[in-house]
Protein backbone atom coordinates (compact mmCIF):
# COMPACT_ATOMS: atom_id res chain seq x y z
CA UNK A 1 0.00 0.00 0.00
CA UNK A 2 1.33 3.57 -0.67
CA UNK A 3 -0.88 6.45 -0.73
CA UNK A 4 -0.54 8.99 -3.33
CA UNK A 5 -2.42 12.10 -4.94
CA UNK A 6 -3.50 12.97 -7.77
CA UNK A 7 -3.94 16.89 -9.02
CA UNK A 8 -5.50 17.86 -11.97
CA UNK A 9 -4.15 21.22 -13.03
CA UNK A 10 -7.08 22.43 -15.10
CA UNK A 11 -9.63 21.97 -12.34
CA UNK A 12 -7.57 23.99 -10.03
CA UNK A 13 -8.79 27.43 -9.56
CA UNK A 14 -6.00 28.78 -6.97
CA UNK A 15 -8.74 29.37 -4.32
CA UNK A 16 -6.85 28.20 -1.85
CA UNK A 17 -9.38 26.29 0.22
CA UNK A 18 -7.34 23.12 0.32
CA UNK A 19 -4.53 25.49 1.97
CA UNK A 20 -6.98 26.29 4.59
CA UNK A 21 -8.92 23.26 5.46
CA UNK A 22 -5.40 21.97 6.37
CA UNK A 23 -4.99 25.18 8.49
CA UNK A 24 -8.27 24.53 10.56
CA UNK A 25 -7.53 20.46 10.23
CA UNK A 26 -4.14 20.39 12.19
CA UNK A 27 -4.87 24.23 13.85
CA UNK A 28 -1.61 25.40 12.13
CA UNK A 29 -0.25 28.34 14.07
CA UNK A 30 0.44 31.77 12.27
CA UNK A 31 3.09 32.01 9.74
CA UNK A 32 2.92 28.16 9.53
CA UNK A 33 1.44 26.11 6.33
CA UNK A 34 1.90 22.44 5.41
CA UNK A 35 0.84 23.18 1.69
CA UNK A 36 0.68 26.09 -0.23
CA UNK A 37 -0.19 27.48 -3.39
CA UNK A 38 2.07 28.14 -5.75
CA UNK A 39 1.32 30.44 -9.51
CA UNK A 40 3.84 31.31 -12.10
CA UNK A 41 4.14 32.34 -15.24
CA UNK A 42 5.44 30.79 -18.54
CA UNK A 43 6.18 32.21 -21.91
CA UNK A 44 5.75 35.47 -23.46
CA UNK A 45 2.97 37.67 -24.30
CA UNK A 46 1.05 36.89 -25.85
CA UNK A 47 1.44 33.65 -25.67
CA UNK A 48 1.42 33.51 -21.88
CA UNK A 49 0.40 30.53 -19.28
CA UNK A 50 -0.72 31.06 -15.86
CA UNK A 51 0.46 28.22 -13.63
CA UNK A 52 -1.05 27.52 -10.40
CA UNK A 53 0.41 24.24 -8.41
CA UNK A 54 -1.01 23.48 -4.96
CA UNK A 55 1.70 21.84 -3.32
CA UNK A 56 2.49 20.06 -0.66
CA UNK A 57 5.30 17.39 1.18
CA UNK A 58 5.68 14.94 -1.69
CA UNK A 59 5.87 12.00 0.53
CA UNK A 60 8.27 10.48 -1.77
CA UNK A 61 9.22 7.10 -2.27
CA UNK A 62 12.83 7.53 -1.78
CA UNK A 63 13.16 10.89 0.66
CA UNK A 64 16.13 12.86 1.05
CA UNK A 65 14.85 14.26 4.63
CA UNK A 66 14.69 10.55 5.89
CA UNK A 67 17.86 10.40 5.02
CA UNK A 68 19.80 13.11 6.42
CA UNK A 69 17.52 13.27 9.63
CA UNK A 70 20.24 12.33 11.78
CA UNK A 71 18.14 11.67 15.05
CA UNK A 72 15.11 9.48 13.12
CA UNK A 73 12.68 11.85 14.05
CA UNK A 74 11.54 12.04 10.22
CA UNK A 75 10.18 8.73 9.49
CA UNK A 76 8.58 6.70 6.84
CA UNK A 77 5.73 4.36 7.32
CA UNK A 78 4.87 1.21 5.30
CA UNK A 79 2.49 2.85 3.74
CA UNK A 80 4.69 5.60 2.09
CA UNK A 81 3.88 7.96 4.34
CA UNK A 82 6.91 10.40 5.63
CA UNK A 83 6.06 12.26 9.38
CA UNK A 84 8.36 13.88 12.45
CA UNK A 85 7.84 12.69 15.47
CA UNK A 86 8.09 15.87 17.19
CA UNK A 87 9.30 14.29 20.00
CA UNK A 88 12.22 12.99 19.04
CA UNK A 89 13.20 16.05 16.25
CA UNK A 90 16.36 18.11 17.65
CA UNK A 91 15.47 21.59 15.47
CA UNK A 92 18.70 20.90 12.88
CA UNK A 93 17.08 21.86 10.23
CA UNK A 94 18.88 19.61 7.84
CA UNK A 95 15.92 17.57 6.46
CA UNK A 96 15.08 21.04 5.81
CA UNK A 97 17.87 22.22 4.15
CA UNK A 98 17.95 18.76 2.27
CA UNK A 99 14.19 19.13 0.89
CA UNK A 100 14.43 20.08 -3.30
CA UNK A 101 10.92 20.82 -3.02
CA UNK A 102 11.45 23.19 0.30
CA UNK A 103 7.87 21.75 1.86
CA UNK A 104 9.15 21.66 5.09
CA UNK A 105 9.16 24.24 8.08
CA UNK A 106 10.17 25.23 11.67
CA UNK A 107 7.81 25.41 14.34
CA UNK A 108 9.71 28.61 16.58
CA UNK A 109 7.34 31.13 17.83
CA UNK A 110 4.90 29.06 19.94
CA UNK A 111 3.67 32.38 22.12
CA UNK A 112 2.44 34.21 18.54
CA UNK A 113 -1.38 34.34 18.29
CA UNK A 114 -3.50 34.93 14.83
CA UNK A 115 -4.19 38.01 16.66
CA UNK A 116 -0.90 40.08 17.91
CA UNK A 117 -1.53 41.97 20.96
CA UNK A 118 -4.79 40.43 21.77
CA UNK A 119 -4.93 36.81 23.86
CA UNK A 120 -5.31 33.56 21.90
CA UNK A 121 -9.12 33.16 20.71
CA UNK A 122 -11.36 30.24 21.76
CA UNK A 123 -10.37 27.85 19.19
CA UNK A 124 -6.27 28.24 18.95
CA UNK A 125 -6.80 27.16 22.75
CA UNK A 126 -8.89 24.33 21.69
CA UNK A 127 -6.14 23.87 19.17
CA UNK A 128 -3.60 23.55 21.90
CA UNK A 129 -5.14 21.24 23.46
CA UNK A 130 -6.57 19.00 20.48
CA UNK A 131 -3.37 19.16 17.90
CA UNK A 132 -0.71 20.54 20.20
CA UNK A 133 2.51 21.79 18.19
CA UNK A 134 6.08 21.86 19.89
CA UNK A 135 7.80 24.77 19.32
CA UNK A 136 11.62 24.27 17.57
CA UNK A 137 10.62 21.32 15.86
CA UNK A 138 9.90 20.40 12.12
CA UNK A 139 6.92 20.70 10.95
CA UNK A 140 5.21 19.46 7.10
CA UNK A 141 2.07 17.49 5.85
CA UNK A 142 1.51 14.06 6.70
CA UNK A 143 -1.75 13.17 4.43
CA UNK A 144 -3.71 13.43 7.17
CA UNK A 145 -2.65 10.52 8.70
CA UNK A 146 -4.70 10.59 11.99
CA UNK A 147 -7.84 10.62 9.36
CA UNK A 148 -6.66 7.99 7.57
CA UNK A 149 -5.76 5.54 10.20
CA UNK A 150 -9.28 6.71 12.45
CA UNK A 151 -10.52 5.73 8.78
CA UNK A 152 -9.33 2.65 8.42
CA UNK A 153 -9.64 1.82 11.63
CA UNK A 154 -13.83 2.06 11.51
CA UNK A 155 -13.47 -0.41 8.16
CA UNK A 156 -13.71 3.11 5.90
CA UNK A 157 -11.40 3.28 2.60
CA UNK A 158 -8.92 6.82 2.31
CA UNK A 159 -10.04 8.01 -1.39
CA UNK A 160 -13.35 7.11 -1.30
CA UNK A 161 -15.07 7.83 2.20
CA UNK A 162 -14.58 11.59 3.43
CA UNK A 163 -13.93 10.63 6.74
CA UNK A 164 -10.80 8.62 5.73
CA UNK A 165 -9.61 10.69 2.94
CA UNK A 166 -6.68 14.11 3.55
CA UNK A 167 -8.81 17.09 4.87
CA UNK A 168 -7.49 19.70 1.14
CA UNK A 169 -8.97 16.91 -0.91
CA UNK A 170 -12.39 16.67 0.43
CA UNK A 171 -12.47 20.35 0.77
CA UNK A 172 -11.36 21.07 -2.85
CA UNK A 173 -14.45 22.46 -3.90
CA UNK A 174 -13.45 21.77 -7.82
CA UNK A 175 -12.68 18.26 -6.99
CA UNK A 176 -9.20 18.76 -8.65
CA UNK A 177 -7.70 16.47 -6.23
CA UNK A 178 -8.15 12.58 -5.30
CA UNK A 179 -6.45 10.44 -2.97
CA UNK A 180 -5.86 6.73 -3.32
CA UNK A 181 -3.98 3.71 -3.29
CA UNK A 182 -0.95 4.04 -6.15
CA UNK A 183 -0.22 0.74 -5.25
CA UNK A 184 -3.70 -1.04 -6.16
CA UNK A 185 -3.58 -1.07 -10.29
CA UNK A 186 -7.43 -0.67 -9.84
CA UNK A 187 -7.81 2.31 -7.46
CA UNK A 188 -9.65 5.30 -9.55
CA UNK A 189 -5.75 7.43 -8.68
CA UNK A 190 -3.57 5.16 -10.70
CA UNK A 191 -6.73 5.14 -13.83
CA UNK A 192 -6.62 8.67 -13.40
CA UNK A 193 -2.85 8.96 -13.79
CA UNK A 194 -2.66 6.36 -16.66
CA UNK A 195 -5.81 7.84 -18.54
CA UNK A 196 -4.61 11.29 -18.27
CA UNK A 197 -0.79 10.92 -18.16
CA UNK A 198 0.15 12.39 -14.58
CA UNK A 199 3.53 12.80 -13.63
CA UNK A 200 5.06 13.56 -10.41
CA UNK A 201 6.50 16.97 -9.80
CA UNK A 202 10.27 17.41 -11.00
CA UNK A 203 11.11 13.93 -11.00
CA UNK A 204 14.48 14.77 -12.07
CA UNK A 205 14.88 15.03 -8.13
CA UNK A 206 15.20 11.63 -8.21
CA UNK A 207 13.17 11.08 -4.98
CA UNK A 208 10.10 9.37 -6.55
CA UNK A 209 7.08 12.02 -5.49
CA UNK A 210 4.02 10.46 -4.63
CA UNK A 211 1.70 12.95 -5.88
CA UNK A 212 0.83 13.36 -9.89
CA UNK A 213 0.34 16.10 -11.57
CA UNK A 214 -2.24 16.35 -14.21
CA UNK A 215 -2.52 18.69 -16.85
CA UNK B 1 -9.34 43.47 -4.92
CA UNK B 2 -7.72 40.15 -3.19
CA UNK B 3 -4.15 40.04 -4.11
CA UNK B 4 -2.70 36.44 -4.64
CA UNK B 5 0.51 36.29 -2.92
CA UNK B 6 2.72 34.33 -5.29
CA UNK B 7 5.35 32.29 -3.38
CA UNK B 8 8.85 33.63 -4.55
CA UNK B 9 10.91 30.98 -2.68
CA UNK B 10 9.46 28.31 -4.83
CA UNK B 11 9.14 30.59 -8.19
CA UNK B 12 12.28 31.94 -8.14
CA UNK B 13 15.83 31.17 -7.14
CA UNK B 14 15.71 30.72 -3.98
CA UNK B 15 18.89 31.46 -1.40
CA UNK B 16 18.65 28.69 1.48
CA UNK B 17 17.98 30.29 4.68
CA UNK B 18 17.95 27.87 7.00
CA UNK B 19 21.38 27.35 7.74
CA UNK B 20 23.18 30.49 7.33
CA UNK B 21 20.61 33.23 8.84
CA UNK B 22 19.56 33.98 12.50
CA UNK B 23 21.54 31.28 14.86
CA UNK B 24 21.89 28.94 11.67
CA UNK B 25 24.85 30.80 11.39
CA UNK B 26 26.49 28.58 14.09
CA UNK B 27 26.29 25.79 11.60
CA UNK B 28 29.01 27.71 9.73
CA UNK B 29 31.47 28.70 12.67
CA UNK B 30 31.13 24.92 13.94
CA UNK B 31 31.90 23.48 10.33
CA UNK B 32 35.19 25.69 10.80
CA UNK B 33 35.87 24.82 13.89
CA UNK B 34 35.54 20.76 13.48
CA UNK B 35 38.02 21.74 9.82
CA UNK B 36 40.34 23.68 12.20
CA UNK B 37 40.29 21.27 15.18
CA UNK B 38 40.81 17.98 12.63
CA UNK B 39 43.23 19.97 10.31
CA UNK B 40 45.51 20.87 13.47
CA UNK B 41 45.63 17.27 15.04
CA UNK B 42 47.29 16.18 12.06
CA UNK B 43 49.43 19.16 11.64
CA UNK B 44 50.39 18.79 15.31
CA UNK B 45 50.91 14.96 14.63
CA UNK B 46 53.33 15.88 12.16
CA UNK B 47 55.31 18.17 13.97
CA UNK B 48 54.57 16.32 17.39
CA UNK B 49 53.21 19.68 18.62
CA UNK B 50 51.54 18.86 21.99
CA UNK B 51 50.25 21.88 22.15
CA UNK B 52 48.73 22.19 19.41
CA UNK B 53 47.44 18.67 19.87
CA UNK B 54 45.42 20.31 23.04
CA UNK B 55 44.67 22.77 21.10
CA UNK B 56 42.99 21.34 18.16
CA UNK B 57 41.11 18.98 21.39
CA UNK B 58 39.65 22.32 22.65
CA UNK B 59 38.67 23.30 18.89
CA UNK B 60 36.98 19.95 19.02
CA UNK B 61 34.81 20.94 22.24
CA UNK B 62 33.91 24.25 20.20
CA UNK B 63 33.38 22.86 17.45
CA UNK B 64 30.67 20.40 19.32
CA UNK B 65 29.08 23.07 21.05
CA UNK B 66 28.24 25.04 18.63
CA UNK B 67 26.54 21.97 16.65
CA UNK B 68 24.35 21.85 19.43
CA UNK B 69 23.97 25.35 20.25
CA UNK B 70 22.49 25.43 16.87
CA UNK B 71 19.70 22.88 17.74
CA UNK B 72 16.32 24.25 18.26
CA UNK B 73 16.67 21.52 21.28
CA UNK B 74 20.01 21.31 22.50
CA UNK B 75 19.05 19.56 25.21
CA UNK B 76 18.11 16.19 23.14
CA UNK B 77 21.41 16.25 21.42
CA UNK B 78 22.78 13.03 22.24
CA UNK B 79 19.76 11.85 19.78
CA UNK B 80 22.21 12.99 17.09
CA UNK B 81 24.07 10.40 17.69
CA UNK B 82 21.17 7.57 16.62
CA UNK B 83 21.47 7.42 12.39
CA UNK B 84 25.45 7.15 11.71
CA UNK B 85 24.17 4.48 8.49
CA UNK B 86 22.66 7.29 7.05
CA UNK B 87 23.30 11.06 8.23
CA UNK B 88 26.02 12.43 8.02
CA UNK B 89 25.52 14.98 10.97
CA UNK B 90 24.87 11.68 12.69
CA UNK B 91 28.20 10.74 11.44
CA UNK B 92 30.39 13.65 12.25
CA UNK B 93 29.11 14.08 15.70
CA UNK B 94 30.17 10.46 16.71
CA UNK B 95 33.30 11.37 15.17
CA UNK B 96 33.45 14.17 17.40
CA UNK B 97 33.10 12.61 20.66
CA UNK B 98 35.55 9.86 19.32
CA UNK B 99 38.25 12.16 19.20
CA UNK B 100 37.60 13.84 22.31
CA UNK B 101 37.76 10.58 23.42
CA UNK B 102 40.99 9.51 21.61
CA UNK B 103 42.63 12.38 21.57
CA UNK B 104 41.95 13.21 25.46
CA UNK B 105 43.44 9.88 26.07
CA UNK B 106 46.69 10.05 23.89
CA UNK B 107 47.52 13.78 25.63
CA UNK B 108 47.08 12.00 29.29
CA UNK B 109 49.60 9.17 28.04
CA UNK B 110 52.30 11.35 26.51
CA UNK B 111 52.02 13.65 29.92
CA UNK B 112 52.04 10.79 32.03
CA UNK B 113 52.84 7.46 30.46
CA UNK B 114 54.75 7.90 27.52
CA UNK B 115 55.03 4.50 25.09
CA UNK B 116 53.05 2.42 22.68
CA UNK B 117 50.13 3.24 24.18
CA UNK B 118 50.30 7.02 23.20
CA UNK B 119 51.26 6.08 19.57
CA UNK B 120 48.34 3.62 19.07
CA UNK B 121 46.35 6.41 20.46
CA UNK B 122 47.85 8.86 18.39
CA UNK B 123 46.81 6.66 15.35
CA UNK B 124 43.54 6.30 16.22
CA UNK B 125 42.93 9.89 17.38
CA UNK B 126 44.49 11.08 13.80
CA UNK B 127 41.83 8.80 12.01
CA UNK B 128 39.07 10.49 14.09
CA UNK B 129 40.84 14.15 13.06
CA UNK B 130 40.85 13.40 9.22
CA UNK B 131 37.20 12.35 9.87
CA UNK B 132 36.26 15.46 11.85
CA UNK B 133 37.86 17.55 9.43
CA UNK B 134 36.22 16.28 6.28
CA UNK B 135 32.59 15.36 7.99
CA UNK B 136 31.03 18.81 7.39
CA UNK B 137 32.20 18.47 3.75
CA UNK B 138 30.11 15.19 2.85
CA UNK B 139 27.05 17.41 5.71
CA UNK B 140 27.35 19.77 3.09
CA UNK B 141 28.01 17.68 -0.22
CA UNK B 142 25.27 15.50 0.06
CA UNK B 143 22.32 17.96 -0.20
CA UNK B 144 21.28 17.26 -3.88
CA UNK B 145 18.92 20.37 -3.45
CA UNK B 146 21.55 23.15 -3.53
CA UNK B 147 23.54 22.49 -6.74
CA UNK B 148 26.01 24.50 -5.66
CA UNK B 149 26.68 22.10 -2.70
CA UNK B 150 26.28 18.72 -4.18
CA UNK B 151 29.78 18.57 -5.39
CA UNK B 152 32.64 15.92 -5.03
CA UNK B 153 35.17 18.68 -4.49
CA UNK B 154 33.72 20.23 -1.25
CA UNK B 155 34.75 17.52 1.41
CA UNK B 156 38.46 18.02 -0.01
CA UNK B 157 38.13 21.66 -0.04
CA UNK B 158 36.90 21.60 3.58
CA UNK B 159 39.94 19.00 4.67
CA UNK B 160 42.29 21.48 3.01
CA UNK B 161 40.97 24.54 4.14
CA UNK B 162 40.89 22.90 8.02
CA UNK B 163 44.69 22.28 7.08
CA UNK B 164 45.58 25.01 6.05
CA UNK B 165 43.95 26.96 9.17
CA UNK B 166 45.36 24.52 11.87
CA UNK B 167 48.97 25.24 10.25
CA UNK B 168 47.92 28.79 10.80
CA UNK B 169 47.15 28.07 14.39
CA UNK B 170 50.86 25.77 14.67
CA UNK B 171 51.98 28.43 13.39
CA UNK B 172 50.95 31.07 16.22
CA UNK B 173 51.48 29.02 18.44
CA UNK B 174 55.42 28.10 17.83
CA UNK B 175 56.69 31.41 18.02
CA UNK B 176 58.66 30.42 20.95
CA UNK B 177 60.29 27.24 19.12
CA UNK B 178 63.25 27.42 16.84
CA UNK B 179 63.41 29.24 13.88
CA UNK B 180 63.61 26.13 11.94
CA UNK B 181 60.89 25.09 13.32
CA UNK B 182 58.61 27.94 12.73
CA UNK B 183 60.18 28.13 8.93
CA UNK B 184 58.77 24.97 8.29
CA UNK B 185 55.24 25.44 9.80
CA UNK B 186 55.68 28.26 7.29
CA UNK B 187 56.36 26.36 4.02
CA UNK B 188 54.16 23.88 4.74
CA UNK B 189 51.57 26.51 5.27
CA UNK B 190 52.40 28.06 2.25
CA UNK B 191 52.64 25.06 0.41
CA UNK B 192 49.02 24.29 1.59
CA UNK B 193 47.63 27.63 0.61
CA UNK B 194 48.41 27.40 -2.84
CA UNK B 195 46.80 23.54 -3.06
CA UNK B 196 43.71 25.37 -1.30
CA UNK B 197 43.59 28.54 -3.68
CA UNK B 198 43.85 26.26 -6.76
CA UNK B 199 40.91 23.88 -5.20
CA UNK B 200 38.86 27.07 -4.03
CA UNK B 201 39.55 27.81 -8.28
CA UNK B 202 38.14 24.60 -9.55
CA UNK B 203 35.57 24.31 -7.13
CA UNK B 204 33.95 27.61 -8.15
CA UNK B 205 35.36 27.30 -12.23
CA UNK B 206 33.53 23.53 -11.89
CA UNK B 207 29.93 24.86 -10.60
CA UNK B 208 29.79 27.46 -13.46
CA UNK B 209 29.75 25.13 -15.65
CA UNK B 210 27.30 22.35 -13.27
CA UNK B 211 23.86 23.89 -14.05
CA UNK B 212 22.03 26.89 -14.12
CA UNK B 213 21.53 26.77 -10.35
CA UNK B 214 25.34 26.50 -10.07
CA UNK B 215 25.78 29.27 -12.20
CA UNK B 216 23.85 32.05 -10.22
CA UNK B 217 25.11 31.08 -7.24
CA UNK B 218 28.66 31.40 -8.92
CA UNK B 219 27.21 34.98 -9.94
CA UNK B 220 26.36 35.80 -6.47
CA UNK B 221 29.17 35.18 -4.80
CA UNK B 222 31.52 36.65 -7.67
CA UNK B 223 29.38 39.65 -7.80
CA UNK B 224 26.46 39.74 -6.05
CA UNK B 225 25.67 40.63 -2.16
CA UNK B 226 28.50 37.93 -1.13
CA UNK B 227 31.09 39.20 -3.48
CA UNK B 228 33.05 41.11 -0.56
CA UNK B 229 32.62 38.25 1.91
CA UNK B 230 34.56 35.83 -0.98
CA UNK B 231 37.00 38.26 -2.47
CA UNK B 232 38.07 40.36 1.08
CA UNK B 233 37.68 37.07 2.92
CA UNK B 234 38.52 34.54 1.20
CA UNK B 235 40.70 35.56 -1.50
CA UNK B 236 42.50 38.16 -0.58
CA UNK B 237 42.51 37.81 3.32
CA UNK B 238 42.51 33.69 3.08
CA UNK B 239 44.65 33.41 0.30
CA UNK B 240 46.36 35.99 -1.22
CA UNK B 241 47.89 38.32 1.99
CA UNK B 242 49.11 34.98 3.73
CA UNK B 243 50.88 33.50 0.56
CA UNK B 244 52.55 37.65 0.04
CA UNK B 245 53.59 37.93 3.97
CA UNK B 246 55.17 34.02 4.20
CA UNK B 247 56.61 33.04 0.75
CA UNK B 248 59.36 35.99 0.77
CA UNK B 249 60.21 34.34 4.07
CA UNK B 250 60.14 31.25 2.73
CA UNK B 251 62.09 32.04 0.27
CA UNK B 252 65.14 33.94 1.81
CA UNK B 253 64.86 31.23 4.74
CA UNK B 254 64.06 33.87 7.44
CA UNK B 255 61.35 34.26 10.05
CA UNK B 256 59.15 37.04 10.87
CA UNK B 257 56.72 36.66 13.90
CA UNK B 258 54.78 39.89 12.91
CA UNK B 259 54.37 38.80 8.80
CA UNK B 260 53.86 35.47 10.17
CA UNK B 261 51.10 35.82 12.85
CA UNK B 262 49.42 38.53 9.88
CA UNK B 263 49.25 35.46 7.55
CA UNK B 264 47.90 33.32 10.17
CA UNK B 265 45.04 35.56 11.60
CA UNK B 266 44.48 35.97 7.89
CA UNK B 267 44.21 32.27 6.73
CA UNK B 268 41.96 31.50 10.32
CA UNK B 269 39.26 34.42 8.88
CA UNK B 270 39.57 33.13 4.99
CA UNK B 271 38.48 29.52 6.29
CA UNK B 272 35.39 30.90 8.81
CA UNK B 273 34.75 32.88 5.42
CA UNK B 274 34.98 30.42 3.25
CA UNK B 275 32.27 28.29 5.07
CA UNK B 276 30.17 31.63 5.00
CA UNK B 277 30.08 32.19 1.31
CA UNK B 278 29.73 28.22 0.69
CA UNK B 279 26.71 28.20 3.19
CA UNK B 280 25.56 31.44 2.05
CA UNK B 281 25.43 30.91 -2.11
CA UNK B 282 23.50 27.71 -1.59
CA UNK B 283 20.26 28.61 -4.02
CA UNK B 284 17.03 26.41 -4.65
CA UNK B 285 15.89 25.92 -8.32
CA UNK B 286 12.39 27.17 -8.80
CA UNK B 287 9.59 24.92 -8.38
CA UNK B 288 7.75 26.82 -11.26
CA UNK B 289 8.88 29.37 -13.76
CA UNK B 290 8.52 32.72 -12.92
CA UNK B 291 9.51 34.81 -15.93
Amino acid sequence: MRWGMAIELKRCVGCYECVLACKAEHFLPPEIFWNWVLIGESGKYPSVTKLIYNVRCNQCADPACVKVCPTGATQQREDGIVWVDEDKCVGCRYCMVACPYQMRTIYENGNKGYFPGQELTEHEKIGQVLYPHQTGVVQKCVFCKERIDAGLAAGLTPGVDREATPACVINCPTKAMHFGDLDDPYSEINRLIKEKKGRPFHPEYGTDPSIYYID
Amino acid sequence: MIQTRPYEFMVKYTPQRDWIEGHGILIAFAMFFGGISGGLYLASLFFDSLLGMFIAWLLAMVAGGTDMLHLSKPIRFWRMMLKPGSSWISRGFILIWLFLGAAMIQLALSQWAPGTAETVFKVLAGIMAFGVAIYSGFVVGYVGAIKLWNSAVIPILYVISGLTSGLAVLLLVHFNKSSATLLSVADYLLAALVVYAVFVAIYFWVATYSSVTTRDSVVRVLRGNIAPAFWLGVVLLGIIVPIALVAPFSVADNTSTAAFAVAAVGTIIGGVMLRYVILKGGLYSPLLPAE
